[in-house]
């Protein structure tokens, strides 16, 4: 499984949402800190959840945060998130 | 991770808007603290920036702090406020300005308004 797939994947349990994208924008840091060959280095990530609902901004990103886990949050150089207002 | 701790409250203390960002404010390293330290210099606020890159310990040191996993890390009176998502966010609600003035930080409210005009 791809590290694309994985993040779905634990999102997608994690928030059932009714919005998900995952996007790898590692080809857009080409050349940049923390690129890597083949990708999967920068991601842009947008969830629609009920979920979230009446949660603060800092706790939304921090859910995800805990979804994908401290492994795969470590592998990813760089996680920029839109999460609703 | 102590000294880090220590570290990190005396900065906050001192000053009241601190950003933890990969560079400077005159030279950012990275395009996240780069957005953030813009949006900031834009609107004029008087902030301190802490380059994690040049102190290993606070580079880890501020994530523990605030158990948060990213760079940069903005904090107004001691406060962790967000990183970049969260700060572009709040300069385009007007909810960094509100935060601003809740906590008697100055800012050009003229150039916050631009930046939401031309985001608009």
């Amino acid at each position: 499984m791809s590290r694309t797939q994985e993040i779905e994947e634990r999102l997608r349990a994690a928030f059932q949402p009714s919005e998900l994208l995952v996007r790898d924008d590692s080809e857009r840091h080409r050349g940049h800190a923390g690129y890597q060959e083949g990708g999967e280095s920068h991601y842009h990530v947008v969830i629609r959840s009920a979920v979230f609902e009446g949660k603060s901004r800092i706790a939304k990103h921090r859910a995800v945060h805990e979804a994908l886990g401290k492994t795969l949050m470590a592998q990813i150089h760089a996680l920029s998130l839109d999460l609703g207002t | 991770m102590t000294d880090a701790k220590t570290k990190i409250d005396e900065t906050n203390q001192a000053n009241d808007v601190v950003l933890y960002m990969k560079g400077t404010k005159e030279m950012p390293q990275c395009g996240f603290s780069s957005r953030v330290a813009g949006v900031l210099n834009y609107m004029g606020v008087d902030f301190a920036d802490v380059n994690v890159l040049a102190d290993e310990a606070l580079r880890q040191g501020i994530k523990d702090y605030s158990d948060w996993p990213t760079i940069p890390q903005l904090y107004v009176k001691g406060e962790f406020v967000g990183g970049c998502d969260i700060i572009t966010e709040m300069t385009l609600s007007g909810e960094l300005d509100a935060l601003f003035e809740d906590n008697g930080v100055t800012f050009d409210k003229d150039a916050a308004n631009k930046i939401r005009e031309a985001n608009a």
